[in-house]
């Protein structure tokens, strides 16, 4: 039996459909991904996995006990860090962390200790006795992070932590994420950026608009991808009929817009590129850069739904 | 009340006391205000006087719904019901915090009445200590059972102030209501706000009115309604 189940999940708000039987596992020890675009149904798959939601059909059980059933049981064994800051900005770091200890049964010489503990360990220890609110966007969400990691969880459960974050809190907030993992920590790592997934993430579920679309370990999935390489050419002035005769060309699977251009999905890059090439300039379109990407994880979830992730 | 749900309450009025500008709203203002309805006729400003206690004790306990709606939208709604701690310990912490604020804000504006602007407040009286926890239990259920509902801070001011106003107003709180027109005289009928000024005035009169157990038993059975419709409101939020 795996560490966590998630067993057909479904879960619906109104006509809209959040998650399709949606079912995956977690080993105990690794970083799990759930990638997928805006609006995939990742937050609410993770709202069901911490008891804030009820699913409509289907169950997700910890080390063998259902959160349907007994939501409250688990609670104790999972660290949530919301997409959000959840976090009081009138009052310090230390403020926050001694109330959110609290409310995990922390109290006394063992929260204080703790509270110093991950005050270090997100290196806000020199200012945790300013008010949040006067923090930067990084250092709150390395704050938010601390505050879901008190009660040394089982489980800590990532809600997409590292967005609106400069690079030095994001490397911080990773080097903590290892580190954690490290020493036993099960993480589930939610993400629209494939490059943080393929950072952190041994194996990850792919979601698109509330199904699975893949699941598994990254290499093998990159390898469903098959010999297909992504071409990103930026250009100003494409004509609307462009992309239309791009996928004319001998191996281009699909053609996709993009901010300022193009993205094609081929399995002969260096041919098609010439080609692709030619057909811009020809079309009057100013090509001002050219990108040949590698197969990913964006590769394999271009060709299973023919969308970004950035989408 | 367990240690979990006091840790809510101690957080929520400590994030308070760290807003200047809700503490002037919260003290400084309403204590203005009775020192300003002191310099009226003795008569009318016992009326007045009662007034501004109930006016600005119901609008601080009606607005907490804000406060429920701000952990709401900043996110800490969500980390507290995540982690173990269960729905009715969630809503006593935010009914405690409510009440005890209604409390020191009473209190304050009775003390400050009687010590510094000399009104005639029986601080000691049971009578007073009566109305004002059957008034201070009736808005704070009101406020708690609106935050179940409202989903905006602007939906929050709205029904609050109108609450307010309507009760204070048209309840007979500043002037007696008028009761020729049937709509005043059931606004009047059924606004805590009217039944607690008119018992609070009848105090600063020295007439025992509270001894009348029909402000209180109206209080105290909208404040017991209000708090199981907001505690059942919460019981459907996941535990």
């Amino acid at each position: 039996m795996a560490f966590i189940e998630v067993c057909g999940i479904y879960k619906s708000f109104g006509r809209i459909e959040a998650l399709r039987e949606v079912g995956f596992t977690v080993e105990k020890g690794e970083i799990l991904g759930l990638l997928g675009p805006n609006g995939a149904g990742k937050t609410t798959a993770l709202s069901i996995m911490t008891g804030l939601l009820r699913p409509d059909r289907g169950d997700i059980s910890i080390e063998g006990c259902s959160v349907r059933r007994n939501p409250r049981a688990v609670k104790g064994s999972l660290g949530l860090v919301p997409q959000e800051a959840a976090l009081y900005g009138r009052l310090s770091a230390r403020e926050n962390l001694n109330f959110w200890g609290m409310m995990y049964g922390l109290a006394g010489r063992p929260l204080r200790a703790r509270v110093d503990e991950v005050l270090e360990l997100v290196g806000l220890a020199s200012r945790a006795h300013e008010p949040v609110a006067r923090y930067s966007g990084g250092m709150k969400r390395r704050l938010n992070i601390a505050a879901g990691i008190l009660h040394h969880p089982a489980i800590l459960i990532l809600d997409e932590p590292t967005v609106g974050v400069d690079p030095q809190s994001r490397s911080h907030i990773f080097t903590t994420i290892q580190d954690l993992n490290r020493a036993g920590t099960t993480v589930i790592y939610t993400s629209h950026y494939m490059e943080e997934v393929e950072l952190l993430c041994e194996r990850v579920v792919i979601l698109d608009r509330g199904r699975v679309v893949a699941f598994g370990r990254i290499a093998d999935l990159v390898g469903l991808a098959g010999e297909a390489q992504e071409l990103e050419i930026t250009a100003a002035g494409i004509p609307p009929d462009l992309p239309a005769k791009l996928c004319g060309l001998p191996g281009v699977e699909r053609v996709l817009p993009r901010e300022g251009g193009l993205s094609i999905l081929t399995g002969a890059a260096e041919e098609t590129l010439a080609a692709a090439f030619a057909l811009f300039t020809g079309a009057g379109a100013a090509v001002s850069r050219i990108e040949i990407r590698r197969p990913n994880l964006e590769t394999l979830f271009m060709k299973i739904t023919g969308r970004s992730l950035r989408d | 009340m367990t240690r979990k749900a006091w840790m809510i309450t101690r957080i929520g009025m400590k994030q308070l006391f760290k807003d200047p500008l809700y503490m002037m709203f919260f003290l400084a203002m309403p204590v203005m205000m009775s020192w300003l309805m002191g310099f009226l006729p003795r008569e009318a400003a016992g009326l007045a006087t009662s007034g501004v206690m109930v006016m600005f004790v119901g609008l601080t306990l009606i607005t907490s719904a804000g406060t429920i709606l701000e952990e709401r939208q900043q996110g800490t709604w969500t980390r507290l019901l995540a982690a173990p701690v269960a729905p009715w310990e969630v809503f006593s912490g935010f009914f405690a915090k409510s009440f005890l604020m209604g409390w020191i804000q009473a209190g304050l504006l009775i003390l400050a009445g009687r010590y510094l602007f000399a009104l005639p407040w029986r601080v000691q009286s049971a009578a007073l200590f009566l109305v004002l926890a059957a008034y201070i239990l009736a808005m704070s259920s009101l406020g708690l059972f609106l935050a179940g509902f409202l989903k905006t801070l602007p939906q929050v001011q709205m029904v609050s102030t109108g609450i307010v106003m309507i009760g204070t107003m048209l309840g007979g709180v500043f002037f007696p209501a008028n009761t020729k027109s049937p709509v005043m005289a059931a606004i009047a009928k059924i606004s805590p706000q009217g039944w607690a000024a008119r018992a609070l005035s009848d105090l600063l009169a020295g007439r025992a009115a509270a001894v009348n157990p029909a402000p209180l038993l109206w209080l105290f059975g909208l404040g017991l309604v209000f708090l199981t419709l907001g505690i059942c409101r919460m019981g459907r939020e996941r535990g």
